[in-house]
Parts: structure tokens; sequence; C-alpha cells
């Protein structure tokens, strides 16, 4: 399975008409996310699962069944736009509270064998110095989540995206 | 001096952002007017935006949430982004103190970079920060005499700190580990994750579970 995680309006997804295949799964904004509110009850109440009812209570379990995450993301800062930065906050459950050494750090353990791909495409007015921030958070987190970097793009405009196969 | 303190964990109570801000303001509180504020959503009311824009120090703790600001606290920095374009009010230094449940506090570094890159945005000076490691022993280290024992490095390092936001200087980041061993923090996180699972009423094995 391939998640596709975007924070375009249904129009502008739309009007990429992306070539998807099956077995993308597609995470988008529809208004009702609730934030992390630092309970871990994904680990120690529920473990593998958040405790937040709403569409994205099982994003740990989706990424831990996938071998591919495309994010398509405006830019904000240097980093991922606050609902795309919400969906891997509320995806914490992917992860074991347990810590290991991983690059001479600190990070958590895996809950979950598979190690998937990352590709992102930032895309907005993105400054040279929120562009070399973006591409050290990669690196971070790339070894944070234990996964491999695929692809980083930095777009002047979402459509650029148009008529990609994903 | 006006001085906003700006707690950004989602959590309602004990939350180890908190417990910094509070450790911060004993070294502030005299002749500065500390007006606490603490985002728990991700909107900001227009009469709380407009009271920090009376300040001329911003001070924000929050935890890091893989990797980065937490969702809620960076959909209130983009509000807030819009206001202070909107108002044309630039003459306020910006401070950030970010606390990981990692060891090594400069896994902070990258979030505080946010945070210096929304105060360009803004038009507003960044001051400076501070990235703390083992944030997960902070609240439970409230009781230990400041500048003694595993937190001794923390509440030292205030002291620079709020020296710089006294006369609103802008210093390197600084950043600080646990007067502990990363091994000694690990087995203690490890076994508190073990006692809180079991007082759920679930074993230790359900840490484990995958769906």
């Amino acid at each position: 399975m391939k998640l596709l995680i975007h924070d375009l309006t249904t129009d502008a997804f739309n009007s990429l008409s992306l070539g998807i295949s099956e077995e993308v799964k597609v995470i988008s904004d529809d208004g009702t996310i609730k934030n992390c509110i630092g309970c871990f009850g994904c680990w120690i109440k529920t473990p593998g699962a958040c405790i937040l009812k709403d569409h994205y209570s099982d994003m740990g379990e989706l990424i831990g069944k996938c071998d591919e995450i495309i994010v398509i993301s405006r830019c904000t800062y240097g980093w991922y736009s606050p609902f795309i930065k919400n969906v891997f906050d509320r995806s914490i459950s992917y992860i074991h509270p347990y810590f290991v050494i991983r690059n001479n750090e600190m990070h958590h353990k895996r809950r979950y064998d598979n190690q998937f791909n990352l590709k992102i495409y930032f895309y907005g007015d993105i400054s040279n110095q929120e562009m070399k921030t973006a591409e050290k958070m990669v690196d971070a987190n790339i070894i944070n989540l234990d996964c491999k970097l695929n692809k980083l793009e930095f777009l002047k405009d979402y459509s650029s995206l148009e008529g990609i196969k994903l | 001096m006006n001085i906003a303190f700006i707690n950004g964990s989602p959590k309602v109570k004990d939350s180890a952002s908190g417990q910094v801000l509070t450790t911060l303001s004993k070294r502030l509180s005299l002749g500065n007017e500390i007006r606490e504020y603490h985002f728990l959503s991700s909107q900001v009311e227009a009469e709380v935006l407009a009271d920090i824009a009376d300040c001329q120090v911003m001070v924000f703790a929050f935890p890091l949430y893989v990797d980065a600001i937490p969702a809620h606290l960076l959909n209130c920095l983009c509000q807030m982004e819009t206001f202070f374009k909107t108002i044309h009010k630039s003459d306020i230094t910006v401070y950030g103190l970010v606390n990981c449940g990692f060891y090594e506090s400069n896994q902070n570094a990258l979030a505080l970079e946010i945070l210096e890159n929304w105060c360009c945005h803004c038009g507003l000076t960044w001051g400076q920060g501070m990235g703390i490691g083992g944030g997960g022993m902070l609240s439970m280290l409230a009781q230990v005499p400041e500048g003694k024992g595993p937190n001794s490095n923390f509440t030292n390092s205030l002291e620079s700190f709020s020296d710089h936001i006294k006369k609103r200087e802008t210093w390197e980041n600084v950043y600080i580990n646990p007067n502990f061993p990363r091994f000694a923090y690990k087995l203690a996180a490890e076994a508190g994750w073990r006692q809180m699972v079991r007082r759920n009423g679930l074993k230790t094995r359900d840490l484990f579970t995958k769906k």
C-alpha cells in the first residue's frame, strides 16, 4: 500500500488529474482532524491506535502497512503545513515508546517491521533559508522514523504536479 | 516591559513546557509584567492576539512533536503571522524553549529554526532559543532545588537566558542535556512506560501491539 497525504482542497487536488493507482490510499483534510493532546494513550491505553475518534485515528496502523508515503504540502516556515504536521503528530502509534540509539542519538524503537520510502513535494513561495531548513528536517525525520528518502522537490506551485503517476 | 509567555503544550496540566516557563518566570517577574497564555487549540482569540502585540517580548515554550512544532501551535503561528502583517508591528523580540523526550537537546535545533523562520515572515526579531533534552524528567524534578541534581544544567542556563530576555538581546541558541547518564535515562523512561501501561489494566506485552 502507498499513502498519499496532501493538504490541497478537493478542487485543487482534482485539477491535478494525478494517475493514482488502486494501491494508493489518499489522506486529505476533511476539516475534522483533531490535534494530538499529548496523552500517550496510543502507547499506554489503546496501544497502536489513537484514542481520539475521528477519521485519522488509525494513521499509525496505516503507516505500518505501507511501503511508500507521498506528501504534498505547502512549505510552512521550512517544514510541513499544519494539516500534514497534524497527520504525522497523530501517527506516533507507528513507533514504540521504548528508545533505541540510532545515528548515536536517542530515537524510538520500531513497532512495525516495514521501512517505507518517503517522497515529499513542497509547494509555495519558499525562501532559500526555508529550503535549507526543510532539507535538514528531512534528514532528521528519516532517521527518526527509520525510513528512506525517495524524493524531495520544491515547487513554486502545486500545479506542476499535474498528470504525474503515483 | 511586557513579556508574553506562550505555553504551546497541548497538555492541559503538568506539562514540561509549563514547568519551564514557571522556572523562567521567577527570573523575570521583578520589574516586568508577565502575561501568560496557554495555546491548547489551533485558534487564537482576537483579544489574545491584541494583548500579545502589546508586549515587547514573546517567549514560546513547547514540546518537540515528530521533530518539529506541534500542529496546533503551528496553526496558531500561521494565524499570528497574518495578524502581525496586518498591524505592521515589528518591535517584538522572540525567544523559544523547546523540550524533547530524547536525551540529546540538539534534536530541538530544527524546531527552533522553524520558529526563527516564522519570525522572518512576521518581521519580528529573533532573540534566542534553548533546546532542552530529557524533557520527560522536567516535571518530575519540579521539587528538586534549583541548580542541584539532574536538572542543574537547565536551571543554571536559565540565568544567562533570562538576562538576554531582560536586555532583549540576540544570542546563539543553547542546548541543555540532563545531568544524568543517557543509559540511566533510557532505563528509567522504559520502566515508566511499563508502569503506566499496567496502571491502565494492560500487560507489558501490550506495549508491543501491532494493529
